[in-house]
């Protein structure tokens, strides 16, 4: 007595293409001798609109109980007849689809074993499609909250894009102040604009426009935990206290004004603050804040001065602590930048007025330790500026070009010889990559002299009698250098380095955060629900800050859709806890962290949203304990005894 | 002597129904995986370049899922050989089933004689989906090679 289920065949001519090579009736009349007893059926092209429509009717009367496809590859048509069992209330998952165009038809000359190899493969597929198993959607609910870390460029612009699309975002620094590298910059390369200007109407957006309703900026504020996956994230975040109260605070700074203590301005590179006050003049948001390891009120001395003349009661407040919270979003956009490595040879160590780009950026800006004045350290005129770039680049530690120090030594040599007439600047480059239109009219005013060195170890100062220059080993050029600025290469950002490991997202060589595709996925981490913008992902310039964010933000946008729950694909990998041995290989292996320990039930468990069914921990189990539904231990093995019997 | 030097591979005892099989046929049993190595013979179907009609594909979504054990029970079956085909390196669409799948067939490249079945019968590789040529050159070339060590159970 036949027990299998009752199958359906359906053999699809492909308009002929299929049928030059492959004769369906034989295939039909082995068919009619089968064990198995399937009904069969012959269609001119399955995949056409009104020929599933009389599948459909077709399926509803023979009422099968499984269904192997026979016509293109799965790859194409796999989900149309996935949707035409479901028409005909049968469950998906119960097709097994037979490319006998692509790769049968196309390839094989003799007709004669075409057909052979056709039959064999539909037998096979009779076999398999036995152990296939009904499989069900999930839909699960997800959160279309975000979460920004970082509010550089990159970090704002995906904020106010995803504000602007109705969605709530936490945006989370670290800094006490919110703009990151470029809100610090006076001028910006190619065009010359202002960084604050340029900054400045979406942080004003962000803090006090339509927008901030939907925005919630925690300053002075990282993340210590996340858990959860795709669409039900849960980010632990822990806020360091400012001592004063933005809400009360008009940042009139009259606080830092009468402070008696002072501390370094690491912002500046230079200068002193208050122990409360504001980073630099114009940064955002307004507030000063307290370094509670300099004011003396904090650490037990008697002083008030503050308290005794700001004109707000309360805005400053020596109760406030550290605050734990936990927020929910449906996915997180990581944004935590670059920064500069220090380089200094040791040739040009604690010697004076030597600068980093960073350091420079601040001497050049208003806001900065000189108020803009281009001053050696005893506060004279350089005669001469001699920019290093690539300082660190393309040696052992640092292989690759950051690709933006030529921009920046040309926009020094260009503000820097603005600010001071008969300055003679020199550009001391290894490589020099200056693309792009807007960056040809910089390059082509370029007044500087160009010196081509050999590394940082090619490089000694001496003094002249004209003064000091620096002294190419490899050349014998020699660089009147009365100032100095040592362009070091761009390497990920301290947060980045820490919100990787607390998302245990891999890095790259160079140790940014890997995207899934250097080239098509460039905004996606490999975990779902992570979105990555700005110079997080390698070194970049602030255009492509700004499109990195927007980028992130459209991402979230379209896969976190209100009312739109997530579809978990069945075929996913399962654990059966009975068999699960607790070795954690299959943990080790997952590249998609879906495998997790369960304490519970002492076995592995398998989350089916992050899976994405490659099947690697099927194959690394020692127990045999999972199983990849759709592609099946059972499955395969009838495959396989179908195609070699 | 060493046992991956080991000569004179006897054939496994294989039981079978002698119903489909025809005899001088070898049997090849390819499993490719769907991103690359799948979408690859695909491409060569489009290209109508030859690919020999005893492979029989055995579809999986990533050439990590394949275990050695499946090879080796694939060669029990009644396979005169097994092909795992993969994504180039850095190129898995699961980011490094392929590199997992690489060194599984080293694993059980070295194995394979003291099991009894040459090694020669088992062929590993990377086919891109774009490789439409090398598909159809690596299937003809390993087929021809089974066909020359011939079949693993002479008397079925």
């Amino acid at each position: 007595m036949n027990k299998q289920p009752k199958t359906a065949v359906i053999l699809c001519t492909c308009s002929g293409i299929i049928t030059e090579k492959i004769d369906w009736d034989t295939v039909r009349a082995q068919l009619a001798e089968h064990p198995d007893t399937p009904v069969v059926t012959t269609d001119e092209l399955a995949c056409g609109a009104e020929n599933l429509e009389k599948l459909a009717t077709w399926l509803k009367e023979e009422k099968p109980e499984r269904v192997v496809v026979a016509a293109c590859s799965p790859r194409e048509h796999e989900r149309t007849f996935r949707t035409l069992l479901a028409s005909a209330g049968i469950n998906p998952y119960y097709l097994q689809m037979i490319n006998v165009r692509e790769q049968v038809a196309w390839v094989t000359a003799d007709p004669a074993q075409a057909t052979r190899k056709a039959a064999r493969l539909i037998g096979a597929a009779l076999k398999r499609v036995q152990h296939h198993r009904p499989l069900v959607e999930r839909h699960v609910p997800v959160r279309t909250d975000v979460a920004v870390i970082g509010a550089g460029p990159a970090g704002i612009q995906a904020a106010l894009t995803l504000a602007r699309a109705g969605r709530m975002v936490t945006l989370i620094e670290r800094e006490p102040f919110f703009g990151g590298m470029p809100v610090r910059f006076e001028e910006l390369f190619p065009n010359l604009e202002c960084g604050p200007c340029l900054l400045e109407p979406g942080m004003g957006e962000l803090l006090h426009g339509p927008e901030s309703e939907r925005i919630k900026l925690l300053t002075l504020a990282e993340v210590t935990e996340v858990k959860g996956s795709f669409g039900n994230w849960q980010l632990s975040l822990r806020q360091q206290p400012r001592y004063v109260d933005p809400e009360l605070c008009i940042g009139c700074m009259v606080c830092a004004a009468v402070c008696p203590e002072r501390r370094e301005n690491p912002w500046n590179c230079g200068g002193e603050l208050a122990a409360v006050d504001g980073p630099f003049v114009g940064a955002l948001p307004n507030l000063p804040h307290v370094d509670a390891g300099r004011c003396l009120k904090l650490n037990g001395q008697e002083c008030g001065a503050c308290l005794a003349e700001c004109p707000l009661e309360g805005a400053l407040d020596f109760d406030d602590t550290i605050r734990d919270s936990v927020v929910e979003v449906g996915a997180i956009i990581v944004a935590t930048g670059a920064e500069e490595l220090p380089v200094v040879p040791p040739t040009f160590a604690s010697k004076d007025n030597v600068f980093s780009a960073y350091a420079f950026e601040r001497l050049l800006a208003m806001t900065g330790p000189s108020g803009g004045e281009l001053v050696k350290g005893d506060g004279s005129a350089p005669a001469s500026l001699a920019i290093v770039q690539c300082a660190g680049s393309f040696d052992d530690a640092v292989t690759y070009c950051s690709g933006t120090c030529c921009q920046a030594a040309l926009k020094y040599a260009h503000i820097a010889g603005a600010k001071q007439e008969g300055l003679t600047v020199t550009r001391l480059i290894r490589e020099q990559v200056v693309p792009g239109i807007n960056a040809a009219r910089l390059f082509s005013h370029d007044h500087s002299h160009v010196v081509r060195y050999d590394g940082l170890g090619d490089l000694t100062l001496a003094e002249t009698p004209n003064g000091r220059v620096i002294v190419c080993g490899s050349n014998g050029a020699e660089v009147p250098a009365d100032m100095i600025v040592l362009c070091g290469p761009t390497v990920p950002g301290s947060g980045t380095t820490q919100t990787a490991r607390l998302l245990e997202l891999g890095l790259d060589d160079a140790g940014f955060i890997a995207p899934i595709h250097a080239l098509s996925g460039s905004f996606l981490s490999p975990l779902k629900g992570v979105y990555l913008a700005g110079t997080c992902r390698g070194p970049g310039d602030i255009r492509e800050a700004f499109a990195s964010g927007t980028a992130a933000a459209g991402v979230a946008l379209s896969e976190l859709v209100e009312g739109r729950d997530l579809t978990v694909d069945p075929q996913v990998a399962v654990v059966d806890a009975e068999q699960c041995a607790g070795c954690k290989s299959c943990i080790r292996v997952c590249p998609y962290k879906a495998i997790s320990w369960d304490e519970g039930t002492k076995a592995a468990d398998i989350s089916d949203i992050l899976c994405r069914g490659c099947g690697t921990c099927v194959a690394v189990c020692p127990a045999g304990a999972i199983t990849a539904q759709g592609f099946s231990r059972a499955m395969l093995r009838a495959e396989i005894e179908g195609v070699v019997s | 002597m060493s046992c991956q030097t080991m000569p004179n591979v006897a054939p496994h005892p294989a039981t079978k129904e002698v119903e489909a099989g025809v005899p001088g046929e070898v049997r090849i049993v390819a499993f490719l995986c769907n991103w690359c190595s799948y979408a690859g013979a695909d491409k060569t179907g489009m290209n109508q370049l030859p690919v020999p009609a005893e492979l029989s594909v055995v579809r999986v979504m990533c050439s990590g899922r394949v275990e050695p054990t499946l090879i080796l029970e694939t060669f029990q079956k009644g396979a005169d050989g097994v092909m795992v085909l993969a994504c180039h390196p850095g190129d898995c669409h699961y980011k490094e089933g392929n590199l997992r799948a690489f060194c599984r067939a080293e694993l059980l490249e070295r194995m394979m004689p003291q099991l009894g079945v040459d090694p020669a019968r088992f062929y590993f590789d990377y086919v891109s989906a774009a490789e439409a040529e090398k598909f159809s050159q690596v299937t003809n070339d390993f087929v021809a090679s089974i066909r020359a060590l011939g079949d693993t159970a002479p008397g079925r």
